[in-house]
């Protein structure tokens, strides 16, 4: 039975044409994540009814593709230009783009590529061999314990720069207060909207992250080309630089084995904890990253190089992120619960063909579903295959000169913030994110936990208020949970130690 | 491309053939020219009301003359897909699909420039029942049993449902005005965190529409309570009504389209028959089976009778528990 069915599944997967709708999908996937703005999860929506006129095999092959591709081209824009082009890449950009002004988009490009990889076909070997064991202890979750989850993440991130803690703090606040603007999850009351009724769903996470990140640094770098213009009618014997790439060399620019291999203990970090956290509903790959990165932080021998161009930073937050693609279908797998939104459409995509996600899904549709499994295996194959050639290309795109680079990033940024919500809305909470991340960055303040802040705020602020509901008011019950405590007491003593050490190397 | 694929499927040889002959002649009557026919929607991508939306977008561009497709607008709680619809040229090329959340309810409670005399029914898709539900190892497995349970200790029962307000709330509220209970409310993020939270044992009880757990149902991993509604749910037969218990509470949700009410009769008239002809061809009515969407269209006429009658229903329920004067 199980022979038969794999034999067919192997006959499904591998037929030329879901081959082709795998390639097409990491291609179309990759082009996709690498807009700031526009990602998978929406070319996947936007692909939906595609379900109607393909067979299975071939519809789950492209969405898989398009999944798959959108995770790792991400980190493209977050590499290349400091702009996250998903947000599960936000944690990519911090070392990333600092890799990319060193001179080195290529290494930090090719690190993003294998790490992904890495952390993404284990995670779809979790999916298909533990994926009911791991369902159930993501059932264990409940607010209590993703309240202790959120607040460790956010502890963790806050902390992250050396010298830097209350300024740290301070952005996860104010990023915590930007995502309570709108309904309260609760009690359904619009709050912090001054009147403004577009402002009653809140501000949404693209138009926030791309602001801060892309049009900050527009308007940054267009000060900065208006002074050296005005410097240079002064002292005309500034250098010209003589190519578009100016004075880039890529053959000095290639990831050799040993620097990879020295990713090796943050990819796994990055790894674990994405898998881990990818199987939680409604956990999130952003969330992933960013812990990865600051776990990886924490426990590698050059912590101080994070920030500064680390690989070991570009390398967990790839793999962590990458690693929820595969675990974020468990829920669905072993409950028919959409964990996240690639999840849910998933899941729909699956109702259309006339599939009920659930425990039953596996049985009732054997050789589509291990075809599937097959795809989501070999489709990470094919996207080490095309990147590779890809990537030389796209390092290149990298070290265009900004001014003409930066333009280009922004008005592909402008629309693909409106294409996301169709919202006119969106473009004016991009502006004034811009704004905001303009004055942030003058002032030295941390992005990171600002955009971690936001992100986690909405599942933070619902957990904890449900945990209080559930508790009748009483906040011991948040210490209800032997998970909640654990949590807790590993944030409590990796701050205190981290602190201690720091103290005492200086 | 539609038809060629279709009948390449093999699912539907003889309806293409008919659309085929039906479909120069409608061509040519059409008042909506050539420009694509909008289906708004006020919620995000991949639930029930975009797959029930696809489902009438992919059968009814042969019987209405232009192309159709579905755009998603979440933004602003939902409100911003209504005020686009709103706001749109009022020639029927601008449709809002939605349940009575971001219209009704949103009509009374939100700061809206509209009222609800500003939007006509077009159609009907379906009623969707909502059901209470729980894990097949609670102590509560009847409705009997959770009465029982929260007259002995009141706001006690831990009962989760989306959104404050909306189609699987509001029957609760309705529930607990009716008899006197009084249970306490968790609001969650949607259907998929309350499933995981019942499942999990954080919560006792949850609410969801019957599609999202009927199989589990079936294969015993979750105890369906109760449907609120007059009759039982055509997908979970097994499951009472709380009216069969001697409790006079029912509120289906709808999904309808509707129009502003300055898109001429002649165009609504129009998009109503297409609309209706296109659910009644054995194409849609497969993939609205294989999809579980029970759509059973109502036209014009009666989905406004529905309409009028759920405006006035929760401007009770809403004026009853304070919401509004």
């Amino acid at each position: 039975m199980f022979v038969e069915s794999f034999v067919a599944a192997l006959y499904l997967a591998f037929s030329p044409e879901v081959i082709l709708y795998v390639a097409i999908g990491v291609m179309m996937g990759i082009t996709l994540g690498a807009i700031p703005g526009l990602s998978g999860d929406m070319a996947i929506a936007i692909l939906l009814p595609i379900v109607f006129f393909l067979e299975p095999a071939a519809a789950l092959g492209l969405l898989t593709g398009i999944y798959k591709g959108g995770m790792f081209g991400g980190s493209i824009s977050a590499i290349s230009f400091g702009v996250p082009g998903t947000p599960g890449s936000a944690a990519t950009a911090i070392d990333g783009y600092q890799a990319k002004l060193k001179g080195y988009p290529n290494k930090a490009l090719n690190t993003a590529l294998y790490s992904s990889v890495i952390g993404d076909t284990t995670s779809d070997f979790v999916l298909i061999f533990l994926a009911l064991p791991l369902a159930i202890v993501a059932l264990t979750f409940g607010p209590v314990e993703f309240f202790a989850l959120y607040a460790f993440s956010l502890l963790l991130i806050s902390a992250l720069t050396k010298g830097k803690v209350a300024k740290g703090v301070a952005m996860a606040a104010l990023g915590i207060l930007l995502a309570m603007i709108g309904r309260d999850p609760i009690g359904g009351s619009i709050r912090l909207t001054f009147g403004i009724p577009e402002l009653a769903g809140g501000l949404a996470l693209i138009p926030v992250l791309v602001g801060i990140f892309a049009v900050s640094e527009l308007i940054i770098q267009l000060g900065r080309a208006w002074m050296e213009r005005a410097r240079k009618i002064v002292d005309d014997t500034r250098r010209q630089a003589e190519s578009l790439l100016g004075d880039y060399d890529s053959s000095k620019d290639k990831l050799t084995f040993r620097e990879f291999r020295a990713t090796w203990r943050a990819t796994s970090i990055g790894t674990t904890m994405g898998t881990l956290i990818g199987a939680l509903p409604g956990a999130g790959s952003s969330l992933a990253a960013f812990i990865s990165y600051g776990l990886a932080q924490r426990f590698s021998r050059r912590g101080d190089e994070f920030g500064k161009g680390s690989l070991e930073g570009v390398a967990a937050a790839e793999a962590g992120n990458s690693a929820t693609s595969g675990s974020t279908l468990i829920p669905l797998f072993a409950f028919g619960i959409p964990g996240s939104a690639t999840a849910a459409l998933f899941g729909a995509a699956f109702i259309l063909m006339g599939m009920t996600p659930g425990p039953r899904l596996i049985y009732d549709h054997t050789e589509v579903i291990y075809a599937l499994f097959l795809i989501l295996i070999y489709a990470n194959l094919i996207n080490l295959a095309l990147s590779h050639f890809l990537l030389p290309l796209y390092s290149k795109i990298a070290m265009i000169q900004s001014r003409i680079l930066l333009p280009i990033v922004c008005v592909l940024a402008i629309l693909g913030t409106f294409a996301a919500g169709n919202s006119v809305i969106d473009v004016w909470v991009l502006l004034f994110a811009g704004l905001l991340g303009v004055v942030l960055r003058l002032y030295n303040f941390p992005l990171a936990p600002l955009i971690l802040g936001f992100i986690v705020a909405p599942g933070a602020e619902r957990a904890l208020r449900q945990s209080l509901l559930i508790g009748r008011g009483e906040w011991t019950h948040l210490l209800s949970s032997p998970i909640a405590i654990g949590l807790y007491a590993t944030a409590a003593i990796m701050i205190i130690t981290f602190t201690f050490v720091l103290r005492e190397r200086k | 491309m539609f038809l060629s694929k279709t009948t390449r499927k093999g699912t539907a040889a003889t309806a293409v053939a008919a659309m085929m002959a039906i479909a120069p002649t409608l061509g040519a009557a059409s008042p909506l020219g050539t420009d694509p026919i909008r289906l708004v929607i006020p919620f995000g991508p991949g639930g029930g009301s975009d797959i029930t939306a696809r489902v009438l977008a992919a059968t009814a561009p042969e019987f209405c003359g232009p192309r159709i497709d579905v755009v998603s607008m979440s933004g602003a709680a939902g409100l911003e897909a209504v005020n686009f619809v709103r706001n749109a040229t009022p020639n029927g090329h601008t449709l809002l699909v939605t349940d009575y959340g971001p219209i009704v309810t949103s009509g009374y409670v939100d700061d809206v420039d509209w009222s609800h005399d500003d939007w006509q029914p077009v159609m009907n898709f379906t009623e969707w029942l909502p059901v209470v539900y729980t894990r097949p190892d609670h102590a509560i497995q009847t409705i009997e049993d959770w009465v029982a349970a929260a007259e002995a200790n009141p706001d006690t029962i831990t009962f989760g449902h989306a959104s404050p307000l909306g189609l699987v709330h509001l029957p609760l509220i309705l529930f607990e005005m009716e008899t006197g209970l009084r249970n306490v409310h968790v609001p969650t993020s949607g259907g998929g965190e309350t499933r995981s939270l019942v499942m999990g044992g954080h919560i006792d009880l949850g609410m969801t529409l019957p599609p999202s757990i009927a199989s589990e149902v079936a294969s015993g991993e979750l105890t369906a309570l109760g449907v609120f509604s007059q009759e039982r749910s055509p997908i979970l037969p097994d499951t009472p009504t709380f009216v069969e218990s001697g409790y006079d509470v029912v509120l289906p949700a709808w999904l309808m389209i509707f129009a502003t009410s300055d898109v001429p009769a002649e165009t609504v008239a129009f998009l109503q028959d297409c609309f209706m002809e296109a659910l009644a061809s054995p194409t849609a009515v497969a993939m609205s089976n294989r999809v579980n969407a029970g759509i059973e269209p109502l036209n014009a006429a009666d989905s406004t009778a529905l309409y009028q009658a759920t405006v006035a229903s929760i401007g009770g329920i809403l004026r009853d528990i304070g919401e509004i004067d």
